[in-house]
This record gives structure tokens, sequence and C-alpha cells, in this order.
């Protein structure tokens, strides 16, 4: 039986427990202040977000400064290119907005990751990271990054909220609709509704495979979704400046799009502009069922009347909200298990699990005072490193650990971190995101990806590795940048670490051994629980011996300490958390 | 398990043959493959064979690629894809009532050579429809309801690798970064292996990066004791289960980078003997214009690069995806088939340019594609959704090509409007278990939990 009664008082280790999961880490200093302080109040405004962001959107508002330039951009005699070192700030962000038409997926990825290493208020960043995996959509089939980062920044603004509303908002979410072929279900011609979302919506989002729904429930939440679509306002179709027959949706917007009077077929809707500058097909409600009587179906054993608006509901919606209603038992099983799995342990008894369903349904489905009551509770910070860690968390952990703060980082030159977009993009032999096993913002389907010892294999641990690399031994690249003046552009080079962390920034005081060395390292990084023999081989193995002497002032010692800390992120006990 | 020094030997010798076959098949002696242009009989089972699964994830519509163009199935095939439907006109003709869309190319040839076994009407009791559960019980290769603990989140092949006395670590590669639950043993799973480079421990993001090169520091060197340590971290013995399965995969890693292409972590350079889809040189492209440009030619080109090298595998494991046409279906599915058919055409070609010390590659790889369900027989609008039975097959020079197993009924669909499977998948285990990977059938049905008909095509 899982204890769900909340812990009373903490240490600085239960704090730094909680942030690693309820987040991506702080810092030991932070957590010994944070312990200070009783775990509820802290708890509380870490889920509520109250965090002072005042720098943080500051940054993200100049994003240029804190986006590494798109290789493919930096001929600055191309329309739209973006010169970095010249322009003022604010600069663009390359991916969304009045950018979208650039459809940079890696600056995509690289922007999400930015924000999970700086934002204040990481707890949305990880309830995003969570819904992205729970309501998993891929930007290779939706097309297009703006939308994939719109439906991110959704998954931030319901991080607290009640699951039926994430629910309903996610089938209406654009991205959505394309992904899983809402856009494609109409019965006009053939009476059969695709019932690729349906089917899905139940099956992955919401109740699990064989849990109190059949085909026919299936069927019918297709005919009662049908229709459900988006538009593109002219004003958020973003052309290319080279090529204005070419572009792409800054934004779509949620309709039903349902059929005209006595018309039959397809039909293309007047506002929607998609691919290539083309008309999106849009297919149409059909109307001609309801003309036949056909304006009510039974779902999971209730009767719905899907023509109906009531409450300012869409077409179909009461049908959908009544998963979390009439399957409440099941539903919350579900996300308890989704939630357990992610955030506590996969290894909960069938209890454990049933404990925290009730307590979902309790809380009448809300998210916000789940998770607070969740992570509150003994059973949360009994099971310290019961998880293996996923490939973006860790990564963006490792990188807060070793790297400067964003506003040490806002005042350095460069501004800000090429890391992530450096990381992620085709021109440094990376696309390591997909290596690790976690393609972010393209998952291959809608299943996401299976957590825990599943994101672990001989691959995934290799390119574990190279970002180890990356984060722990400085590694740097080099920056090509297109000053707009040359001729014959000999780019101008720039060397830049990518992650720009320097081994004396990780120690509150000088180390002056090896073993103190290892102990702040251990500290910071967090490996899980590692027979004592391992520990000591890396210290030998990298300075000779525990009481080998350190001046961090010194470059072999300073590469020394570097080595040691890739060792600690590569080994198995650096993967759990 | 050998030693990277032993490796080294080994690739040395392989590797000059490999680098001096080129266009040329002379050298190498022994067998040198079959010939692609007429029906011969099979070949014996070879004595190391390879064995090579394509998963085609997603739910192939294989009625749309085993099309029945005439008989019993005709008629309510065409009356439930009024769009969709593939006209007899398009396909190839290979049995009684059978068409082979054209858009998979090359394989009507092949299977007129006698190469190809197809299996319609494969799959399970009880489908429940969902891509993750059919796919999850394909790759167990046991059915749920009744698998005991000690099978769950272990595999059909992980199994049979447990099995398999000195099972080294390259002797079972998945070229998928991820390593599905087909390859997972309770011992040991299957290593990914998704590059032919840059199996190099430390592992660094890029080369010229090293510690201490950068800035000219002689430290730089140590690189062998990080290895060392590294190595000792894998290779201790956790308490905790989590920990334990992260060193098991560690361990794989640096084993394997031990052995992988020896002391420059890199194989010896192979260039594909034919065009494969989405090469310059290929003839064919997508249906609406442009490249074939697939993932699965890839992975293709490095398994038989990996062949040629010598490597020490048994079986390999790649995946295309993309098939779960709920939509769009008529563009989609005959580019699928265009990649799929291509690649498999041009691996098999392929294989037969490569000659090692175990004999010619045509000879030892047998092909197995399967899917984790076929589509609904009603199409909605423009694509179909999630139905039962699928299309296996395999392929090779050993094979016995036809068609095994009965063809469902389209007249006869189950309350759902979907196929009733007429074979069950592991059958088609069993048999590869016994004749191709040599396993005693009283192992082989330890390894599926029961006993299963064998199929004829081996």
């Amino acid at each position: 039986m899982a204890n769900l009664s909340p812990i009373g008082s903490w240490s600085a280790d239960d704090v730094m427990h909680f942030a690693r999961r309820a987040g991506f880490g702080v810092r030991p200093e932070t957590a010994t202040t944070l312990a200070g302080q009783s775990p509820s109040t802290v708890i509380d405004g870490w889920v509520d977000g109250t965090a002072d962001s005042t720098l943080f959107n500051a940054v993200m508002n100049a994003r240029a400064d804190v986006m590494w330039q798109g290789a493919d951009d930096k001929d600055a005699t191309a329309a739209g290119a973006v010169d970095v070192a010249a322009a003022a700030p604010p600069h663009r962000f390359l991916a969304d907005g009045a950018d979208a038409w650039r459809n940079n997926f890696n600056a995509a990825q690289a922007s999400w990751c930015f924000r999970m290493q700086h934002n204040p208020n990481a707890f949305q960043e990880r309830m995003a990271l969570f819904f992205h995996n729970l309501f998993a959509t891929g930007a290779s089939k939706v097309d297009s990054v703006a939308l994939m980062l719109n439906q991110i920044q959704l998954f931030r603004t319901m991080s607290t909220a009640n699951f039926t509303e994430t629910l309903v908002a996610v089938s209406k979410d654009p991205a959505m609709c394309k992904w899983l072929d809402s856009v494609e279900n109409s019965s006009t011609y053939s009476s059969t509704p695709n019932e690729n979302y349906a089917r899905e919506v139940m099956e992955l989002f919401s109740l699990g495979a064989d849990n109190g729904y059949t085909q026919q429930d299936i069927t019918e939440l297709a005919r009662a979704l049908s229709g459900w679509s988006y538009t593109i306002a002219p004003a958020d179709w973003i052309k290319d400046p080279t090529y204005p027959d070419n572009g792409r949706p800054a934004k779509g917007t949620f309709v039903v799009y349902q059929e005209q009077t006595g018309f039959t077929g397809h039909r293309y809707w007047w506002q929607g502009l998609a691919n290539n500058g083309k008309l999106y097909l849009q297919h149409p409600r059909n109307a001609s069922e309801a003309n036949q009587n056909k304006i009510s179906i039974t779902f999971l054993g209730q009767s719905f009347d899907i023509t109906t608006t009531l409450n300012s509901w869409s077409p179909g919606e009461n049908a959908l909200r009544s998963i979390t209603t009439s399957r409440a038992t099941e539903c919350s099983k579900f996300l308890a298990k989704r939630l357990l799995t992610h955030f506590v342990t996969p290894n909960f008894t069938d209890q454990d699990r049933d404990d925290v369903a009730l307590l979902i349904r309790n809380n009448n489905f809300n998210i916000g005072a789940t998770m607070k009551a969740l992570l509150k509770s003994q059973y949360f910070f009994q099971n310290k490193w019961a998880l293996v860690e996923g490939p973006v968390s860790w990564s963006v952990r490792a990188a807060r650990m070793l790297s400067p703060d964003l506003a040490t980082a806002d005042s350095q030159t460069p501004k800000g971190f090429p890391a992530w977009r450096g990381l992620v993009g085709n021109d440094y032999d990376s696309y390591i995101f997909d290596n690790m096993g976690q393609s972010l913002l393209d998952p291959t389907g809608p299943n996401g990806w299976k957590e825990h010892v599943n994101w672990i294999n001989s691959n995934t641990i290799r390119y574990r590795g190279r970002m180890a690399a990356a984060v722990a031994l400085g590694e740097s690249i080099d920056y090509y940048y297109y000053n707009g003046k040359n001729a014959n552009p000999q780019y101008p080079k720039q060397t830049v670490k990518l992650f720009p962390g320097e081994p004396v920034d990780w120690f509150p005081s000088a180390p002056t051994t090896a073993q103190q060395v290892y102990d702040r390292l251990v500290l910071l990084l967090q490996p899980g629980p590692a027979p004592a023999s391992v520990g000591t081989s890396m210290i030998n193995s990298v300075f000779g011996g525990v009481g080998a002497a350190v001046d961090v002032t010194q470059s072999a010692s300073k590469n020394k300490i570097r080595e040691l800390a890739y060792l600690i992120l590569c080994s198995p006990a650096g993967q759990v958390y | 398990m050998s030693t990277r020094r032993e490796f080294l030997q080994t690739v040395g010798a392989t590797g000059a043959a490999a680098a001096g076959l080129g266009l040329s098949t002379a050298c190498g002696g022994g067998k040198k493959g079959g010939d692609d242009t007429k029906k011969e009989a099979a070949i014996p089972i070879p004595a190391q064979p390879i064995l090579v699964v394509i998963n085609i994830a997603g739910g192939n519509d294989w009625l749309n690629m085993f099309v029945p163009i005439e008989g019993a199935n005709a008629a309510p095939y065409t009356n439930n894809r009024p769009t969709l439907q593939i006209a007899p006109t398009k396909t190839t003709k290979i049995e009684t009532g059978m068409g082979l869309n054209n858009d998979f190319t090359g394989m009507a040839d092949l299977y007129k050579t006698g190469r190809v076994a197809f299996m319609p009407g494969i799959g399970m009791a009880n489908p429940n429809l969902s891509h993750f559960t059919a796919g999850d019980l394909w790759g167990q290769g046991w059915v749920a309801q009744d698998a005991p603990l000690s099978i769950r989140g272990t595999g059909w092949l992980g199994r049979y690798s447990d099995g398999v006395a000195n099972f080294g670590v390259l002797q079972g590669l998945t070229t998928t970064n991820d390593v599905p639950v087909e390859l997972r043993g309770s011992t040991r799973n299957f290593v990914s292996i998704t590059s032919d480079r840059g199996y190099v421990y430390p592992a660094y993001l890029r080369n010229d990066n090293r510690v201490g090169q950068n800035n000219g520091d002689p430290y730089f060197g140590q690189s062998q004791s990080l290895e060392d340590a590294f190595g000792a971290a894998v290779q201790a013995s956790y308490s905790d289960a989590a920990m334990q399965a992260v060193a098991r995969a560690g361990k794989a890693f640096f084993d394997a980078q031990n052995t992988f292409g020896g002391a420059t972590g890199q194989l010896p350079a192979r260039a594909a003997t034919v065009a494969y889809p989405g090469d310059d040189a290929y003839p064919i492209g997508r249906v609406d214009g442009g490249r074939l440009y697939n993932g699965l030619a890839g992975q293709l080109k490095l398994i038989a690069q990996m062949i040629a090298s010598g490597l020490p595998t048994s079986i390999y494991y790649a995946r295309i995806g993309g098939w779960d046409t709920h939509s769009n279906q008529l563009v989609s599915h005959a580019n699928l088939q265009r990649i799929l058919g291509g690649c498999l055409d041009a691996f098999y070609k392929d294989l037969k340019n490569i000659n090692t010390s175990s004999g010619n590659a045509q000879d030892r790889v047998m092909i197995m594609g399967w899917s984790e369900f076929g589509r609904r027989v009603k199409e909605n609008d423009g694509g179909t959704d999630h139905g039962t039975a699928g299309l296996s097959f395999c392929m090779g020079r050993a094979v016995k090509g036809g068609v095994y197993g009965d063809i469902p009924s389209l007249s006869a669909l189950d309350s759902n409007g979907n196929m009733n499977a007429v074979v069950d998948f592991r059958a088609l285990y069993a048999t590869v278990l016994d004749r191709w990977l040599g396993q005693a059938p009283s192992t082989t049905n330890t390894i599926l939990g029961a006993s299963y008909p064998r199929l004829g095509f081996l």
C-alpha cells in the first residue's frame, strides 16, 4: 500500500530527489536553502510556478541571444537570414511565430531544451515533457514545428489543470488533429469514419488497451468527433520570403467543419492554406447522417446527441468528456500508472496504483492538486533511485549542474548557449536525442516512449557517453558565421564550448584531493548507490589514488576533474534518479 | 567472446576480401549465389545461416499488396475498396486469384524464381486491434494470457539466444536505435548498431575534441584508463535491478566497441554493388514525385557491410515504419511498397556479391518480413483502419517459394469487419527456429510455450 501521507520535514538530499523528479534538479546549495523551509510550502510553490521568471522571460524574448544560429541561414544574402553577430536583439527564434516558415525542427528541439535548462518554474517543463510522452505527437507527420511548439505550450499551460480539460484541449489541438487524422475523419462518402484518433484517445491517452471500451465504442466516438479539424487564418500563414508560394502555419484554429446543406463530398475550407501554399484538404462533419436521424450515438453505455453545442461545447465533445466520468475508475488507474512510472517508480503494486487512482478521483482529476499530494507523499520519498532517467531529462540535468546559470551565461560572450542547437543539429554528427532513444518533438508513434529500463540499450548508452562528453569534457564546436561582407565568403570562425561550464565553478571551495573532487561530483550528478569499488576504480584510473593532490587552477587537474565527471555521468549509477 | 585482437585478425582477412569484391564476384571462391532469371530449386540450409528480420511497422494493408484479383474474394474486395482498390492490371498474377501489386518492386520476379514464401492471413486469436498489443505479442512470441512471469518482457529471439551456448555480443544485432522486445532475453539483449563508425571509448561527441588536445596539454592520451574505469563500472554487480540492467547494456556496448571494427572503431568501408531505393542511380521514384528516400536502405546496406566484414552475427533486425495508413493511402502505401520491395530486391542482389570464408551471403541469408496486423477490409475516407490477419513472408535461396496457409475469406469477416487469421504467427517462428536456426523441436516448443505446426517453406 502506498503511503500517501505527506512528509513533515525534509533534508537537502530529499530536496535534491524532489527537484530531479519534479523538475530537472537543483544545485546542492539551493537544496540546503530549501531544506530549511517546510516541504509543503516549497512543493506548493514549485507546482504553482511562483518563482520569479523576469530574467528568463527577458532572455526568451531576446531569443537569438540564447539560440544557435542555424547553419542553413548563414548565408546572409538569403531572404530572411539573420546575422546574429551583427543584428540587434530581439533576435528570432527561427522556429515559431513570424519564423514559422523556416520550419526548423532542430531549432525547435533546442529551444525547448533551453527552456528546460533555465525555466525557473521547471515544473511546467517537466509536466510538458510528461504530457509529450502521454499525448505523443510527432513533427514528422504534423510537418510544422510551430504547431508542435504550440502544443508544448498548451502542455505548459495545462500543467496543473483538470485532466478532462486537458484531454479536450489536446483533442482540439491542431498538431494532434493532423497527427492522428482527425482532419481526415469524415463519414461523408463511405459512412465509415476514420477511427484513428477515437481509438488512440482511449487506448493511449485515457484508459489503456482492453480497459473498459469496445470496438463499437471506438466507431461511435469517431462518429462523434467527425469533422474536428482546424483552419489557418491568412495572417497565420507565414510565407517563405524567398519563395512566397511556400509557407507554414504559425498557428491553427480549431473548428468543427460542418458540411454545407446539399453539399456532398470533400471541401476545401476557404481559409485553410496549407503545405506548399495549397489549400488544405478538410473533411467535413457528416451532416447527411444527421439528416437520417443519426444524431445520437451510444458510447460507453450512454446516449449522446452529437449535434448539441450545450455548455458551449463543440459537437461531439459531450461524448469525449464522458470518458473520465463513465470510466472514472479505469481512467484514474490508467493515469495513476503513467504518473507513477514517470514520477515515482515503475515497481508499484496494483494496490499502490489503486491508491494513487483514488487520490486522482478524490481530487476530481485535478492534476495540480494530485501532483502536490503525490510529490509530498512518503511514498514518493521512499522511492529514490527507483527510475532510469530519460535521456532528455538526464542531459538537461547534467547541463544544469555543470553549466553556468542563466544570469551568468547571459553576461558572457558569446551570449547564451550554442549547446542545444549544436547537439541536435545535423551539422555535428549528432541526432543525439534520436540515438539516445528520445527524438524530442518527434516520437515515432502515439504510444510515445516506454520509460525506465526501456531507455537503455547498448546504443543509447553509447550516445549518453557522447552527451556526457559534450557537457563534462567541455567539448567545443567551430561556429562559422557569415558576416555579410565577404564577396567570397570565408566565414569568420568562432570556437565555442557547447556547455561553457568550468570545473572551478563546480565547487563551493577549491578541492585539494581526488576524494574531495569525487564526493562533490557525486553530490552534483547524484548517481545512485553504486558499489564503493566502482568509485574507487574511477578515482584511481583518473587521478591515480584517492589522496592525489588537486589544484583546480591547473589544466591537468581541470582535465582530470572533467574526466571524473564524465565517468560518473556515463556509469550505470549515473543513469538512475 | 572474441577479444579485440582476435577480431582484428578476422576483419583483416575478410575485410581485404570484401574490399577486393567491389564489382567482381570472382574472388572468394565457393558458391556465388543464385540465378536471378529462372526458377530454381531451394538449396539446402546453409552451414552458417543468417536471419534478417524486417519489421514492417504500423500494420501493412496487405490486401493492397497481395491483391485478390480473381475468385471469391475479388468481389468483396472491390466492394469494400471503392476508392482504394488496386486494379488487376496494376498487379502481376502469381497464383490463382492473387496478384502482386506492381508497386511492390521486384517481388513478382523474385517469387517467380521460387525464392519467396508468402503467408497471408497470419495472426493471432482474439486480437484487440492495437498496434502496441499486437506488436508486443508478436515480439514476445507468446500470447499474454498464458505467459508466465518469467518470460514477460522477453521475446522469441531473445529466448532463443538465452539458450545458445556462448552467444557472442555481436551474434544478434539490430540496426534500429531501440532494442525491441523480440530481441530481449532473460540474460542478454541484442546489441543496437546504427552506424559503421565511432565505436570507440571514450565516446566523444566530436573526435577532435579530446581532453587536452585542443590546448596542447601533454596530459592527453589516457583514454585507456578512462576505458578501464568505464569497463569496471559496467562489469560491477549492482543490487538494484535497474542499475544492473544499465550495467548489462553498458557492458554490451563496451564489449561491442572492443570488437566492432577493432582499434579504429570502424568497419571496412563497402560500397553497395547495386542501387538501393533513394540512391542517385536507382531508377524508380515516388508515385507523387521525388526520390524514394527511406531508412530501410541504409539499414540493409549496413547489414550487407557487416556481413561482408565477417562479423559473427547470425541474426540481424531492421525496421521500416509508416504503414499505419489511416489516410492518404493511395499515395503513401504505394510509396512504401516501392521502398520495401525495392530494398528487398536490391539487398538480395547485393548479397550475391558478398563472399566471406563462411560462404556466399546470398546463400546464407534468409529474410523474414512481418507486420503486426493487416488492415480493415472496408476503407474509410481515404485510408484503412486497424485490422487483424497480416501477411508475412520469407525469402532466400533455401526457401521453397509459394503461398503457405489459406487465404482468409473476405465474405466471412468477424463482427468488426476484419479477416479471421488462418495461420498462427508462432507457426512461422517454430519453422524458423527449427529449420533455420537449427533448434531441436522440443527446444523450439519451449521457447514458444507450445507446439505449433511447422510450415513447409524450409
